[in-house]
């Protein structure tokens, strides 16, 4: 075995271990509440709280992760167990994308990181809640089949007489917990192979990117793609890693907690492969588009307005 | 349907994944991995995760399907009429439910794997990983996550106003009167031309790690003290580091040695970058810390 070779196993036996002591907890929170919820919360409970109406019952979801904060690997299997109970999958999506960023953690977390810049903070907020309930009504007129994997779909038609007890809690919580601890493992495995082969932010590639934020911006997602990290702490990474200019650190901010390698194969418990993709792209362009738009709102309104 | 076997097969592997958790925690491996925020939460997911598969061991509930027809199937056992195939969505099952089919209706859980997969898939790359990693990342993964790089620039994240009177009122001086600075002050002092000039030239002692240095190097009269930086994991974990230049006759540290090292602090220009430079007047070796990481916060 070569030195290379050696260090690479080394490494990526260090990043597998510490995404999964990490995540492991989170999975198992979630899948507990998940198992809980489905076994306790009556069907279609949310149609007495949420609005009537369709676009504001998105609007609502999207702002739920500000009472509920949960990060990207908890919140799956809690809304996947939430669209079975009649959760509409459009607020479900949306709670799901925003609820990693549209948090009090993450804002917290991003104003240290950012030295007390209210302007990053609120981008970053203010983007994650848009493109979150940009994708809830965009799927609105969807057919649900198109997009849930048939596991996920809502139960309908005939009722069911499912026991409420504590056995079935925890029995729903097991199997949640180890369908969606595979996809995760499965996840972390992909992120630490590419981490320790084939990306390294130190190269000349991302130097010569600083000055680009056309190109250094969907680079930058393609980055927070792959490292995988959790919302609560890539901000720490975003402002530390290289002179770029907000647009590519909004990006990297915004799409990581949305998509990335190891959140691929959680959606993939609740989505359609198919779907995972069109949404990979579209959150990819939105975000792309948005921070660029950020970026020039900063440059021409905000330092300007500024005492 | 989950049979009461695969109920007890799945307990068992929670209890495998609970159990690394506990091992890590007890052990104090934890450390390494993950910032001093997260230890607790290991340990009581640890603790939660062996209660879920303790009780799926002692009491398996067997999943009825919540429909009337029978699904007499597992994974790997088919005897009635299905297509079991792979596509782009994966592993999926197709039934022939004739008359009997409700699309949608009842909560067949077909997707889940089974468990020879879930066990093949989760744990044989736990036990590989537990069994390759030395607590560590290489100096090549190092190199990847900053170590020989400067900071950024001041700018997006620009640190609050900082003065001469600050830094003595902040930071305390050892016996021989040298500012025991925080290595990352020194580091990030090289991305701000205010701090720079503050730190110019003033008396230090800066504790970290050793690494061989790659950068100016070519007098071979140069090694570099570091410290990591945690937010969460080990996975968002930055080096930063700042080299040492020794004089002739002093006695060089061993790579991997927690030291301390006193001398002036100064700044250099290479290929366009600033770095901080360490003129080293002696370096003594001393304890590893409680925790080797530094939270930026």
């Amino acid at each position: 075995m070569t030195d290379s070779t050696r260090d690479q196993l080394q490494d990526g036996s260090y990043e597998f271990l510490a995404i999964f002591l990490e995540g492991l907890p989170f999975i198992f929170l979630g899948t507990l509440v998940s198992g809980f919820l489905g076994t306790y919360l009556p069907r279609n409970a949310f149609e007495k709280v949420l609005p009537k109406n369709p676009i504001l019952a998105i609007m609502a979801s999207g702002l739920l992760g500000a009472v509920f904060p949960v990060c990207e690997c908890a919140v799956v299997p809690v809304i996947r167990r939430l669209v079975k109970n009649g959760f509409p999958v459009s607020c479900a999506l949306a709670y799901m994308l925003a609820a990693p960023i549209f948090n009090p953690v993450t804002a917290i977390s991003t104003f240290k990181a950012f030295n007390d810049s209210y302007f990053v903070v609120g981008a970053r907020l203010g983007m994650g809640y848009l493109i979150a309930v940009l994708v809830g009504i965009a799927i609105l007129r969807v057919a649900h089949g198109r997009f849930l994997k048939p596991s996920a779909q809502a139960e309908s038609g005939h009722e069911h007489d499912h026991p409420r007890n504590l056995n079935s809690a925890m029995n729903n919580s097991l199997r949640d917990f180890m369908d969606v601890g595979l996809y995760f493992t499965i996840g972390v495995i992909l992120t630490s192979l590419l981490k320790t082969t084939w990306i390294d932010p130190t190269t000349d590639f991302w130097k010569g990117l600083t000055d680009n934020s056309i190109l250094a911006t969907p680079a930058m997602m393609g980055l927070a793609f792959f490292l995988s990290l959790c919302s609560t702490s890539d901000a720490f990474i975003a402002a530390n890693i290289g002179n770029f200019s907000y647009a590519p650190k909004l990006a990297f901010m915004v799409f990581g907690p949305m998509m990335d390698a190891k959140l691929l194969f959680l959606y993939s418990t609740v989505f359609r492969w198919k779907f995972i993709i069109i949404l990979l792209a579209a959150l990819f362009v939105l975000t792309g588009g948005l921070s660029i738009l950020a970026e020039t709102v900063y440059e021409n309104y905000w330092e300007s307005a500024q005492p | 349907m989950m049979s009461a076997l695969h109920t007890r097969l799945f307990g068992l592997l929670a209890l495998c994944w609970g159990s690394a958790l506990i091992y890590f925690y007890h052990s104090q491996r934890i450390q390494e991995y993950l910032a001093r925020d997260f230890h607790t939460l290991v340990l009581a997911g640890g603790i939660g995760i062996i209660i879920l598969g303790l009780y799926s061991l002692i009491n398996p509930q067997e999943k009825k399907s919540c429909c009337d027809h029978e699904h007499k199937h597992d994974h790997h056992d088919h005897p009635h009429d299905h297509n079991h195939h792979h596509n782009d969505e994966g592993h999926s099952h197709d039934h022939d439910h004739g008359e009997e089919e409700h699309p949608g209706d009842c909560d067949h859980e077909h997707e889940g794997h089974g468990p020879v997969a879930t066990y093949l898939l989760t744990l044989v790359p736990l036990i590989l990983a537990m069994t390759h990693t030395q607590d560590k990342l290489s100096n090549r993964g190092m190199a990847k996550k900053g170590l020989y790089e400067a900071p950024a620039l001041n700018g997006l994240n620009a640190p609050a106003a900082f003065t001469r009177e600050d830094l003595k009122k902040r930071v305390p001086k050892n016996e021989e009167g040298e500012f025991q600075l925080q290595l990352f002050a020194a580091y990030w002092a090289a991305g701000d031309r205010e701090v720079q000039s503050i730190y110019e030239g003033l008396p230090v002692e800066l504790e970290g790690r050793v690494a061989p240095e790659k950068i100016g190097n070519e007098a071979d009269d140069r090694m570099r003290i570091f410290r990591k930086i945690m937010s969460c994991c080990a996975a968002d974990a930055q080096f930063v580091g700042v080299s040492m230049e020794f004089p002739d006759d002093a006695k060089r540290p061993a790579v991997d040695e927690w030291v301390k090292a006193s001398g002036i602090l100064t700044f250099e220009t290479s290929d366009n970058k600033i770095l901080p430079l360490l003129k080293v007047r002696i370096v003594i070796p001393t304890e590893e810390p409680y925790s080797e990481f530094l939270l930026r916060q």
